[in-house]
């Protein structure tokens, strides 16, 4: 070892433009693969684990259906507006028809407009064909003369009472014979009680769009957002009443937002923790030119763990490469702790090259202890399952074991040979006064810092004072999100618009997707009334099944079709109905006279419809952009929050035989709380196991051993105690905070007990060593702390929580593990010396 | 100067003439006219809100080459709740809880059932139909003007409301000089047209059963709008 410190005193000193070089060439190659291989996957969803259905079929509905195309507009007025409202309201859907990103909008139920119904007319046809053949027969049988005829004079009873029956149905369906075909979209009607387009108390309006959006990258999103927005300041001209407010949801919304505000993040983020670890660095030193080479140095380690990461994964997470800042937090530490000890032994006197090989001497095992607990405790992300984690885990791993080597070798080229020593140092005089009294009677500290810790340790295991658990997706949301406003002004004002389970479904063929949506809708319509959930829709009606068709139009050939015309006519006559009014039940006759020739060709359904029909709402919630991947959708009684819940539809929506995907945001979340807790216990506890075996390792002693395990749990305890008594809530992410303190935590105590079980000059070393590790530690919370300016608040709840747990690591290596470790094993010939002779023995 | 007999009866007759002219003539009302008469109707309704009464119905539907005639009886409670049977040779009876609408054919053993909660679209319809009965927020829902003609007096009303002017273009409503309707006219935007009279106007309270509906044993019953 050293020979080791010798050779880098050397080479940082002599060979200085050798060093340089290797600098220069390390930071080259490592732009290089990042230009050229730079690949950001900008999906958030990576983030969460595999493995997981729940998951998967979240990203597949996310990716194949037309949904993310979907962006959400909503009008809302004032009380005394809502008249003025519904006379604007279809103006603004005229004006968003017409942008140049909008492909078509839903601004009421199409069932109320003439091309709705002249769409749906469209494709009847093949939908009646696909009826299945004891519904089919019971339709055709329709077409009889006898019941043609019964059938309108009941109409024109109708008519006459006044009842509304007669216009609706003449107008969509004047032979009665398409309304069984058409259920899937009359039951759409039925659902705007589910899924309403306006607030019970009419001040809200919803206007579901589809975009152009030409992909769904990060930057599309962003571009499509900021011509909306244009479109937002615009949108409200002719409007005369009071206030008027334009929201607009949807993952377009959210994606553009998410990715400005991490951009917001980022920089913010490592402004703050430049000028703060900054400010502390100099308030430590008084030094400017080795916080460059601190700063110059974590550059490059970033960069090297970015290369490496582009070369293993190929890929990196955008999120991933946010959460890189935390590898900044946790080089800092290393430079600080070497440069400490550096500058100590300047001021003693010792000559540049010397005490660059003394830092490195005294304090590279520990860098090298620190590093190794630090990238282990990341790597053990790898078990998480989720790709944005384990990127997290080896980057960081790649980033500090670099940062233990860079710190310890290319920093010193930034320490200039010839400095002044410092006159007065406070805050070194301070660390000498405490390590004086501690050396001196450590049981007088261990006595305050002993019940204070155990008190947190209680109040952290009490049950009676709850550590909230956040596992919705509003939790992920950014701060102030327009998006997550809109969404929840939107749920607030139209409660009953919770997000349902989504059953995802892919077939083969037609035939099999059709009969695994008959099985499924049979079975979901038995859950329904047994009131296990409150209702569901899926695209059975609409998944055709040749079988079927062809079953049908081998019936239709024996319908006598003159007979029906017939029997219509003198029906019309009868009844005086007017003739006009019937064209359309002419011309289905014609259409299925025609189709039951057995050379006749039925086109897809979904080619007759516009592309601008308002219908394409309900087809692309079912149908992914491949037809034979589809969705259905189960509304529950109550909204998805609990593993009872999950559970109970886990089990009971899949039906024996069909392959499902159950999936959405809620589900998936609620599914992955007890990954999220076995994240925080099993791989907390696995690293912790590491971190014990490694420091029995190091220290081969016992009672330091104790000591230092003591320290970890107490901090760990403090910190649950702190979120608890602050009402800072763990999400899904902020789990990771543990992982982080318990690395750093252990790192501070190696720092300290490393020396202490050592040196020969006990006061003067552990000085020299404490002083460094409070800087670090005070740079690390400050880090940490200034993520809490996050938008994010994933990224804000874990600055938080990290804060808290070094803050308490910090306080508890100091306070406790040193008395402990003075009163456990005392070094000094006794323990009851007097300051003078202290000195003495210092001298 | 001097007029025959022949010539002074001719006069006297003509005056005559222009003058009951002149009364039978529309006399529009002035916007306070309008207050002061919904303000009574509003009193009047207050104090009398059951009514029952004859009717004769003629409608004009564009799904029809011709106009159909229908008589009944009608029933209404204030705010909403009504009932109305139908005679003849097409008998039905509707009736309303104010929160779900039923028709019934007797001679068919059919009925259907509307729910009028929850945004239904029969809403803005109902509002319609039942405003020449109820006359209550008469003035926030349309654009209300009067004329007065003899002892009677016409409000005509313009729909203020998107949603009811989908269903209504103007819906005149004739009342007496007791404030009974004797006469509503119903224009639609489609073209059709409902004409209906009032007569033998009763105000005794009515019983809650006459705005109940149970469908007979047997009776086909269906749900046209769903739910």
């Amino acid at each position: 070892m050293m020979q080791f410190s010798e050779t880098v005193a050397q080479l940082v000193t002599k060979r200085r433009k050798l060093m340089w070089g290797i600098v220069v060439a390390i930071a080259a190659l490592t732009l290089v693969i990042l230009v050229t291989r730079i690949q950001l996957d900008t999906e958030v969803l990576n983030l969460l684990p595999r493995g997981f259905p729940s998951v998967e079929g979240l990203k597949v509905y996310n990716n194949q259906f037309e949904q993310t195309r979907e962006l959400t507009f909503a009008l809302l007025c004032q009380p005394d507006d809502i008249d003025k409202l519904e006379e604007f309201a279809p103006k603004f859907a005229e004006r968003l028809k017409s942008q140049p990103w909008c492909v078509r909008v839903l601004a009421g139920s199409p069932m109320e407009t003439p091309q709705g119904i002249a769409d749906l007319q469209r494709i009847a046809l093949p939908l009646l064909l696909n009826l299945e053949p004891d519904e089919f027969d019971r339709a055709i049988s329709l077409l009889q003369p006898q019941k043609i005829q019964e059938r309108l004079a009941q109409l024109r009873h109708a008519i006459e009472s006044g009842s509304p029956r007669p216009e609706i149905e003449l107008s969509l369906d004047p032979l009665g014979l398409i309304a069984p075909a058409l259920k899937p979209f009359a039951g759409n009607v039925a659902l705007e009680g589910d899924q309403p387009l306006t607030s019970p108390d009419n001040t809200m309006r919803l206007f579901p769009v589809v975009t152009n959006q030409p992909s769904i990258s990060a930057f599309e999103c962003q571009r499509l957002m900021k011509q909306v927005n244009e479109f937002r300041a615009s949108a409200l001209q002719d409007w005369d009443g009071g206030k008027l407010e334009v929201l607009v949801t949807g993952r377009s919304a959210y994606v553009s937002e998410v990715s400005l505000s991490m951009r917001h993040d980022i920089y913010v983020t490592l402004l703050g923790s430049i000028a703060l670890v900054g400010a502390v660095f100099f308030i430590g030193f008084h030094r400017w030119l080795p916080l460059v080479g601190m700063g110059f140095s974590l550059l490059l380690c970033c960069l090297i763990a970015l290369a490496v990461g582009l070369l293993i994964f190929h890929h990196l997470n955008m999120v991933t490469v946010g959460f890189c800042a935390i590898l900044v937090g946790l080089g800092v530490d290393f430079a600080i702790l070497i440069y400490g000890r550096y500058q100590q032994r300047r001021d003693e006197g010792v000559t540049h090259p010397a005490a660059i090989a003394d830092s490195i001497h005294h304090l590279g095992r520990a860098i090298f202890f620190g590093a190794l607990t630090t990238a282990v405790g990341f790597l053990a992300l790898v078990l998480s399952n989720s790709s944005g984690f384990i990127q997290l885990g080896v980057l960081i791993a790649i980033g500090i074991s670099a940062a233990a080597v860079l710190m310890t070798t290319i920093f010193f080229l930034f320490i200039p040979s010839r400095t002044k020593p410092r006159r007065s140092d406070w805050i070194l005089a301070a660390v000498k006064t405490y390590v004086g009294r501690m050396l001196h009677r450590p049981r007088t500290i261990l006595a305050f810092s002993g019940p204070v810790l155990i008190a947190l340790v209680t109040i952290a295991i009490l049950p009676q004072i709850p550590l909230t658990f956040i596992a919705n997706a509003r939790s992920m949301e950014p701060k102030n999100s327009r998006a997550g406003r809109a969404l929840s002004l939107i749920m607030e004002k139209m409660p009953v618009r919770w997000e349902p389970v989504l059953g995802i479904v892919r077939a083969k063929d037609e035939q099999q997707l059709h009969d695994y949506w008959k099985a499924i809708s049979e079975h979901w319509a038995q859950l329904q009334r047994n009131g296990a959930i409150k209702s569901f829709s899926t695209p059975y009606a609409l998944a055709l099944a040749p079988r079927n068709i062809e079953r049908n139009r081998e019936r239709l050939a024996s319908v006598d079709f003159e007979a029906a015309r017939a029997a219509l006519k003198s029906a019309l006559a009868q009844n005086r109905f007017s003739s006009a009014a019937f064209a359309s039940a002419f011309q289905l006759l014609d259409q299925l006279q025609i189709s039951a020739s057995p050379d006749y060709r039925i086109r897809p359904w979904r080619d007759e419809l516009p592309q601008n029909s308002a219908w394409w709402f309900l087809i692309d919630r079912y149908f992914g952009h491949d037809p034979l991947l589809t969705t259905g959708f189960v509304t529950t009684n109550q909204p998805v929050s609990t593993q009872e819940q999950k559970s109970a539809l886990a089990r009971d929506l899949p039906d024996a035989g069909v392959p499902i995907t159950l999936s959405g945001w809620s589900y998936t979340l609620t599914d992955l709380v007890p990954w999220s807790r076995r994240q925080l216990l099993f791989i907390s506890a696995l690293m912790a196991v590491f971190d014990a075996s490694l420091l029995a390792v190091l220290y081969r002693d016992l009672r330091l051993w104790l000591v230092q395990v003591l320290t970890l749990a107490f901090a760990i305890g403090a910190m649950i105690a702190s979120m608890k008594l602050l009402h800072v809530p763990l999400n899904l992410l902020n789990v990771l905070a543990f992982r982080l303190v318990l690395a750093i935590g252990v790192d501070y105590g190696i720092y300290v007990l490393l020396v202490w079980q050592r040196s020969t000059d006990v006061a003067r070393d552990l000085a020299g060593v404490i002083k460094p590790v409070v800087l670090a530690g005070l740079t690390a919370i400050a880090g940490f702390g200034s993520l809490g300016w996050a938008h994010n608040p994933t990224l804000s709840g874990l600055g938080v929580a990290c804060a808290l747990g070094l803050f308490w690591s910090l306080g508890a290596t100091i306070f406790f593990t040193l008395p402990a470790a003075v009163a456990a094993k005392p070094k000094l010939p006794d323990e009851r010396l007097n300051k003078r002779e202290l000195q003495h023995e210092h001298a | 100067m001097n007029f025959s007999t022949n010539t002074r009866k001719i006069f006297i007759f003509a005056f005559l003439v222009a003058l009951s002219c002149l009364s039978a003539r529309a006399e529009p009302l002035s916007p306070d006219e309008v207050k002061t008469l919904l303000a009574r109707v509003r009193e009047k309704r207050a104090t009398t809100p059951n009514l029952q009464a004859d009717f004769q119905e003629r409608r004009k539907v564009h799904l029809l080459d011709e106009p159909i005639a229908t008589s009944g009886k009608v029933w209404f409670q204030a705010p909403n709740k009504f009932r109305r049977e139908n005679k003849g040779n097409a008998p039905s009876v509707t009736v309303s809880d104010g929160q779900q609408l039923w028709i019934y054919y007797p001679k068919f053993k059919s009925a259907e059932r509307y729910s009028l909660a929850k945004r239904s679209p029969l809403d803005a319809g109902v509002t319609a139909l039942t405003a020449g009965l109820s006359l209550q927020n008469l003035e926030s829902n349309y654009h209300v003007t009067g004329s007065k003609e003899g002892d009677h007096v016409i409000l005509e009303l313009q729909p203020r409301v998107p949603s009811l002017r989908r269903l209504l273009q103007r819906l005149e409503i004739t009342l007496d000089s007791d404030l009974h309707v004797v006469q509503t006219r119903m224009l639609q935007p489609n073209g059709d047209e409902i004409v209906t009279t009032y007569a033998n106007h009763g105000h005794a309270p009515l019983p809650a059963n006459v705005f109940e509906f149970t469908p007979p044993a047997g009776t086909d019953i269906t749900t046209p709008l769903g739910k």
